[in-house]
């Protein structure tokens, strides 16, 4: 118990509750467009630090996730008529269950191997999905604009998005910080410094894996459900986009790996400079050479990431950055 | 008496110049309206997005050197306009659209290029009580979502191939069987749909019907299964996979009677295939030989609007030093159906221009423009036809773009595929 009492926990998730409860009161609709890309982000690149950070294997393709959990979520919703939580929590746990079998799969690969077997993977569901009827195949899946009368009308139906975005962000902080924090996630951490070590340790290093992996897979798909529902659609695409990929992965070293605070900082930072680029018109037309240059300074000079560098900084922060 | 004259004088004077401030303080100031989009400046979309882009600034030039669209109190609308780069990505459109809306008070929307990013930003348009004209984004689903504020410039999917057959029909009366070969992406997969039940309906065989992933660059295994008698090969997807197909088929010797391909054929670069680019036909929303005019609008008993083909082709060039693309059209046409709109409503209110546009049924140098206005397709462009080019040779060999299709806008007749020597 003594651990939630911690600053490494309360601080990720005062930062959270405040930003999104400031959302709600300020109200506005730019406002909470904006947090919802970040939140989205934020979310994704904590649930991947799950497997990334803790058990330092790399998955490069982690966005089929988000894609297949988004995909079978959306289906739910506009085939089935299901409410929308309950979709995206379906979507969410067709992503565990997913990432369960892949996981006895692939995790038995390390380092390199890995990494290109989450690429592959990636582009298979790409090419299943394009050819599967029931989601429409390459023509994806949209939902009619009436399911948002539902919800009062479109604004009601964003903001209500927003909302179950903001708690499930909320849910992965605490997550992730619990596993750290848990005897489970002492095993991973263990893996990440020398998996021989840790199996002849005790640890069950293939089912261990195999339990973060399905972690940093349910949220995702949860997340994935909750953006396509909020766009109206959902194309191949759009839905195992490579790019987005490698920019979860980006946000999380940026951050810093392996810390809860990190992956949170990290994508607010890579995300809301990459918004700001895109959007001022001294920059706007350059936003992706000067993102790609400040990366590459980043990743030169600061390669344990923002909060890693913090807590190699001084013993006080450590204690207090997660 | 003089005295008094003076003073009367000085009253009058004075009375007329606050007449006249008056009138001046009555008169209702010039108003700007604000056009807000995403374009596709970097990304796999950016050709497209540069060329609309063109298009919609050449039209908000010429509207302001003119003075602006009148409204019914007397006062005159300008306009500017606001975009940001949606790196032909889904990822930040809706942010970027409620931005342009709340932030830079756009008035009117134009959508971005492609349907999947235009459905999510119709969500935030209908949110805000926003009109948008979509430029690009020919899926009909996008019409048949209950958007009630979008209106398509474009021919829909559905309707963009479907020329084609009926070029083969007028090429070879007996002709029984098509092949289709396509992208799987949303727009392509959408065309070829409503294609194979167009061909279907009239009593064609669909010897194969196959897609292939963006990207790809050997097209042989398709080549390889289309039958010895195969009258028509159809499809395609964008520039690159498109032009690499045409190659090949021309490579492989496959010359049925059509070959009729999407997006690809109508750009001035694909003559750089040479001999591969011979016979081919392609789908295009505009060409500069089109031959929409005032007298063809008469004799159709349509209002005509805008400038002619003629002006639009001169004026392009004359600004961006190229020849104008159905992009560039596009942009120009979605400016010009706002600002025909708000001229007809006299107005600048959302329920006032819908109105306008809902009735609207003109032709402009682009073509014929009305909309659907039913609930289950509301915006669906209904007026708008597609135009088909060939590349066939000049008297002196050298390769050059025919509108063929349809008969009254041919500038030459079409020819069937020449057999390989």
């Amino acid at each position: 118990m003594k651990a939630w009492r911690q600053p490494g926990f309360w601080l990720p998730v005062l930062f959270i509750l405040v930003w999104g409860l400031y959302v709600l009161i300020v109200r506005q609709d730019s406002t909470r467009e904006q947090a919802f890309t970040l939140l989205m982000f934020v979310g994704l690149a904590s649930s991947l630090n799950i497997l990334l950070g803790y058990t330092g294997y790399v998955s490069f393709g982690h966005i089929v996730f988000f894609g297949l959990g988004g995909y079978s979520g959306f289906y739910f919703l506009s085939a089935h008529n299901l409410p929308l939580m309950l979709s995206a929590i379906l979507g969410g746990v067709v992503s565990a269950v997913l990432a369960g079998l892949i996981g006895l799969a692939v995790l038995r690969l390390r380092g390199a191997y890995f990494a290109l077997a989450t690429i592959g993977v990636n582009e298979a569901a790409r090419a299943f999905v394009s050819n599967f009827e029931p989601f429409g195949g390459a023509t994806g899946l949209f939902v009619n604009y009436s399911v948002y009368e539902g919800f009062g009308g479109p604004g009601p139906a964003l903001w209500r998005t927003f909302i179950y975005l903001w708690i499930t962000v909320l849910i992965i902080v605490v997550v992730s910080y619990a596993i750290k924090n848990s005897r489970f996630g002492l095993g991973l951490l263990a893996i990440r410094e020398d998996e021989d070590a840790a199996m002849v340790m005790g640890v069950q290093a293939p089912r261990a894996k195999t339990v973060a992996f399905m972690f940093s897979a349910f949220f995702p798909g949860l997340i994935g459900t909750l953006y396509f529902f909020k766009n109206g659609n959902v194309e191949p695409g759009d839905a195992f986009s490579l790019h987005m990929s490698i920019e979860m992965l980006v946000m999380v070293m940026l951050g810093g790996m392996g810390t809860v605070f990190g992956p949170v900082i990290g994508a607010v930072a890579y995300q809301g400079l990459r918004g700001f680029l895109l959007t001022n018109p001294l920059f706007k037309n350059l936003h992706l050479a000067i993102a790609g240059v400040f990366l590459l300074l980043i990743v030169l000079f600061v390669p344990a990431g923002a909060i890693g560098w913090l807590r190699e900084r001084s013993l006080k922060l450590r204690k207090v950055l997660e | 008496m003089k005295g008094k004259v003076t003073v009367m004088a000085a009253l009058v004077a004075v009375f007329c110049l606050f007449m006249v401030g008056a009138v001046q303080a009555q008169a209702p100031a010039a108003k700007n309206v604000v056009i807000g989009f995403t374009a596709s400046q970097t990304g796999k979309l950016n050709v497209e997005g540069m060329r609309q882009i063109n298009g919609l600034n050449l039209w908000m030039e010429r509207v302001n050197a003119a003075g602006g669209v009148k409204l019914a109190d007397g006062s005159a609308v300008k306009f500017s306009s606001k975009f940001y780069d949606d790196e032909s990505n889904k990822g930040r459109v809706q942010e970027l659209y409620t931005k342009l809306i709340n932030d830079d008070k756009a008035n009117f929307l134009v959508s971005p290029y492609s349907s999947g990013l235009t459905d999510a930003a119709a969500v935030i348009a209908q949110q805000n009580n926003r009109i948008m004209i979509t430029a690009g984004a020919a899926s009909d689903s996008t019409y048949k979502k209950g958007f009630t504020l979008v209106f398509q410039t474009y021919t829909p999917a559905s309707r963009y191939l479907t020329g084609a057959v009926d070029i083969l029909a007028k090429l070879n009366p007996k002709a029984k069987k098509i092949a289709i070969v396509h992208e799987k992406d949303k727009f392509s997969t959408d065309v070829v749909n409503d294609l194979k039940k167009y061909a279907e309906g009239k009593g064609y065989q669909i010897v194969l019907f196959e897609g292939y992933d963006p990207g790809t660059t050997d097209f042989a295994p398709f080549i390889n299964k289309f039958p010895a008698d195969v009258d028509a090969i159809m499809g395609g997807g964008h520039f690159a996979d498109t032009s690499t197909f045409a190659k090949q088929l021309h490579e492989k010797g496959i010359k049925p009677t059509v070959v009729a391909l999407l997006v690809a054929p109508p750009e001035p670069k694909f003559a750089e295939l040479g001999e591969a680019a011979v016979g081919i036909i392609g789908a295009s929303q505009w060409e500069p030989a089109a031959k929409y005019a005032p007298e063809v609008a008469k004799a159709k008993n349509l209002e005509w609007f805008g400038p002619t083909v003629a002006e639009f082709v001169e004026a392009y060039k004359k600004k961006y030093n190229e020849e104008p693309s159905y992009h560039s059209a596009g942009g120009f046409v979605a400016g010009l159906l706002i600002e025909k709109a708000i001229a007809t409503a006299g107005s600048i209110d959302t329920e006032k221009v819908k109105a306008a546009l809902d009735a609207m049924d003109i032709m402009t140098f682009y073509g014929h423009i009305k909309f659907d206005t039913s609930p289950a397709a509301h915006g669906l462009q209904v007026g708008h036809d597609m135009i088909y080019i060939q590349w066939q040779k000049d008297p002196k060999g050298a390769l050059v773009k025919e509108v063929v299709w349809p008969e009254e806008a041919k500038t030459k007749d079409v020819i069937p595929m020449p057999k390989k020597k």
